[in-house]
């Protein structure tokens, strides 16, 4: 559903990706671990047009993204990437709620001005996802009333409104406090049983062995080694891998 | 130690008020002190006032006219020299008052509520009011005609008095001699009353303009001195006196052009004509009464500043969106009039918007130029502001409704600029505040606002103070409000969940 060809990336004078390729199947669960600033985030921002890239292709179903150029980008390419935006959600690290608007006005903004829902069906769809979250008593109440969990819950609430064929997670945790952390995983783990299509940035390995279909390992812009949770937290085949691993398991 | 500031700043305001409102000492020897001196200073204004006293074309470091030549007379006559000393013309006799020159001549009227205030010497020159029309005019002939015209005249002038007292004229207030005539030429106005110089100089070699009826109304401009300066006065009493029986005082008028038949009457040296009673009831009048004029200007002030304050918000928002988010001409251009306006004096502008376009072709009316020049100054500080506080969202907010599927303009609109301007507002009431007091500025294009209405008021009764401390107050009791309300709606938006 999801391919990256030969992706490009430099920040300034400073070469991230050398080309980087990965398809994504349709329901498949692809988690992308690695040390800060290895590149997985800025894979994932790639993906739906949040970085410009030099070279290289992005396709998501038959929607094709070629380089985007940082100056004036053409009207092609924007539109491009509003369509790939429109199948394809996304869930940040700093949640990024809209802090001027109530719970409920964060998830029906998008519905409503974008896809032209009409208030009252935008409501009702945002009421029964924030149900199945746990947080319909907070219809009203505003992001700073709400702690880092609920909030990153209404996120994806959020994200998810917007009926997605497929969902990015960019470190989705990792600004949580740790007893925190099971209820936003919880979420996201009832979105990959229903066969959701996601990729995931995550420091959790633990979470990353139990929901993952696929592994990707990045360091230093590459991806160093694509595997199944088995192959690559069991047996690493990469010299890099084990030396991340090692590094992260033992603390 | 800032409080201690605050008290020696307000003394020294008080302290300096006081000395200005209080009545100046009277000199015993006020000749003598001019002979030890060497010079005789006297007090005029050179801005725009030919044939009176003017830059010399030809060397614009040099002033002429025809009252130069009258001082220089006089200082030779005194065994000293002449000294100019520069003041606004409506500000000539405080001037006088306060000291800061021996005499002030600068056809300067005679009227029965300035000989309260300071004596005169015999009267130099009879003047009369000529009315000045745009040639294709053939309607207004005589002073009758100009009910429900707009006529231009000087501030404080015995012409503005006439055209108040007709009734039924809708009088433009000038600050100088050269706007009036401009303006009637291009049709801003459709008449001009004012004294006969003025009219000769200004408004008789321009060639849309002629003379209509004959010359009426006339008076004598003659040399103010000092209340206690009486010995001053007999010395240039007697000076005139001789400088006339010798022609030296017709020469010096046929040279500039100024000679007519009137001015034989000089030669009789009488004092009893004219009949003409000024603002004396005015002078005596409680201050009350001229209340509804100064509400009348208050209410101007606010409907400029409003309406201004309406067009900087707008504007301003246009240009910050630009500057940030459109591409690399018109960015530019917008950076480029932020620049421009908060780095040019707001006086400026507005001259050159007022009296600088009608040369290029474009004619505003006084209150479009007003509008135009607050709210464009304006708009380049609000541009800032608003900048400032889209700076101020953090970058994920943008990235979080493009991800939603948001267009820029969408996320703009619905995300950042809401979140920017709440944090924008306690500046922009605050510079809503500073160009309410701005609008004074617009007295210079014709406007008759509560500032230009208290100079007008001021200068043609004299009394400075008293009105000055009513207009302060009415400022302050229109701006003080709008502090409180920016205050609250400060405490509104820290209380409110963001």
């Amino acid at each position: 559903m999801i391919a990256v060809r030969d992706l490009h990336k430099a920040f300034g004078e400073q070469q991230l990706f050398r080309g980087i390729n990965l398809k994504i199947n349709k329901g498949e669960v692809v988690v992308c671990i690695g040390p800060s600033g290895s590149g997985k985030s800025t894979f994932l921002r790639c993906i739906n047009g949040l970085e410009y890239f030099g070279k290289g292709e992005i396709l998501v179903d038959s929607l094709e993204l070629h380089s985007i150029k940082r100056v004036r980008p053409d009207k092609h390419d924007l539109e491009a990437i509003r369509r790939i935006r429109l199948k394809v959600g996304m869930v940040f690290q700093q949640f990024n709620l809209f802090p001027h608007m109530t719970v409920l006005e964060n998830i029906i903004e998008a519905p409503m001005r974008v896809l032209n829902v009409s208030k009252e069906a935008a409501s009702e769809q945002a009421i029964s996802l924030l149900r199945r979250i746990n947080l319909e008593s907070k219809v009203s109440s505003y992001p700073d009333q709400l702690s880092g969990g609920e909030q990153q819950r209404v996120a994806i609430a959020r994200a998810l409104a917007m009926k997605p064929e497929a969902m990015l997670f960019d470190e989705p945790t990792s600004s949580l406090d740790p007893e925190m952390v099971g209820e936003v995983l919880a979420v996201i783990k009832g979105l990959v049983n229903e066969g959701m299509t996601t990729i995931i940035a995550t420091h959790e390995m633990g979470f990353a062995r139990e929901v993952a279909d696929r592994v990707v390992v990045f360091d230093k812009g590459e991806i160093v080694e694509i595997g199944t949770p088995e192959e690559i937290f069991a047996n690493p085949k990469a010299e890099r891998t084990k030396t991340f691993l090692s590094r992260v398991l033992k603390i | 130690m800032r409080r201690y500031l605050r008290i020696i700043s307000l003394l020294l305001g008080l302290g300096l008020l006081l000395y200005w409102a209080a009545p100046s000492q009277s000199k015993p020897a006020a000749l003598d002190a001019i002979k030890k001196r060497g010079y005789l200073l006297w007090g005029s204004d050179a801005e725009g006032g030919a044939p009176y006293i003017f830059p010399d074309p030809k060397d614009p470091s040099k002033l002429i006219g025809f009252e130069v030549d009258i001082a220089d007379l006089i200082a030779r006559e005194l065994g000293v020299t002449a000294k100019q000393s520069q003041n606004a013309w409506d500000s000539l006799v405080p001037g006088l008052q306060r000291g800061d020159y021996d005499i002030a001549m600068n056809g300067i009227e005679i009227t029965p509520q300035r000989e309260q205030e300071v004596l005169f010497s015999m009267p130099y020159y009879i003047y009369t009011e000529q009315l000045v029309v745009r040639k294709e005019n053939t309607v207004i002939q005589t002073m009758d005609d100009l009910k429900g015209k707009k006529v231009g005249t000087l501030s404080g002038t015995v012409a503005q008095d006439i055209l108040t007292k007709l009734g039924g004229v809708d009088v433009r207030i000038y600050p100088g001699q050269v706007q009036p005539y401009e303006d009637l030429a291009i049709g801003r106005i459709d008449a001009v009353l004012l004294d006969l110089p003025i009219a000769a100089y200004y408004g008789k070699p321009n060639p849309k303009l002629k003379y209509a009826g004959t010359p009426m109304g006339e008076g004598f401009y003659a040399i103010a001195v000092r209340k206690g300066d009486a010995d001053l006065r007999k010395a240039i009493n007697e000076i005139l006196a001789k400088l006339l029986k010798s022609g030296e005082l017709k020469k010096i008028y046929e040279k500039w052009d100024l000679w007519n038949e009137a001015q034989e009457k000089l030669y009789k040296n009488i004092k009893d004509s004219s009949g003409y009673s000024g603002l004396e009831e005015s002078k005596k009048a409680p201050v009350y009464t001229f209340f509804p004029m100064l509400l009348k200007g208050a209410g101007l002030t606010i409907f400029i500043s409003a309406t201004a304050m309406a067009l900087a918000i707008t504007l301003g928002l246009f240009l910050t969106v630009v500057r940030l988010y459109s591409r690399a001409p018109f960015s530019n251009i917008a950076t480029a009039y932020i620049e421009v306006y908060r780095g040019t004096p707001l006086l400026i502008q507005l001259y050159i918007l007022y009296y600088g376009l009608p040369n290029i072709g474009i004619s505003l009316s006084p209150f479009v130029a007003a509008f135009l020049g607050l709210g464009m100054n304006y708009a380049a500080y609000e541009a800032e502001l608003y900048r400032a506080g889209i700076s101020a969202i953090p970058k994920g907010q943008m990235e979080a409704a493009l991800s939603l599927g948001m267009t820029q303009r969408m996320a703009l609109q619905r995300v950042v600029l809401p979140q920017a301007f709440r944090i924008a507002l306690p500046g922009v009431t605050n510079d809503f505040i500073a160009l309410f007091k701005d609008s004074s500025l617009v007295s210079i294009i014709a406007m008759v606002e509560l500032t230009k209405t208290y100079t007008i008021l001021a200068a043609s009764t004299l009394r400075f103070f008293e009105l000055g401390l009513v207009v302060a107050l009415l400022y302050f009791a229109m701006s003080y409000p709008l502090s409180l309300f920016a205050r609250s709606l400060e405490e509104k938006l820290k209380g409110k969940r963001r």
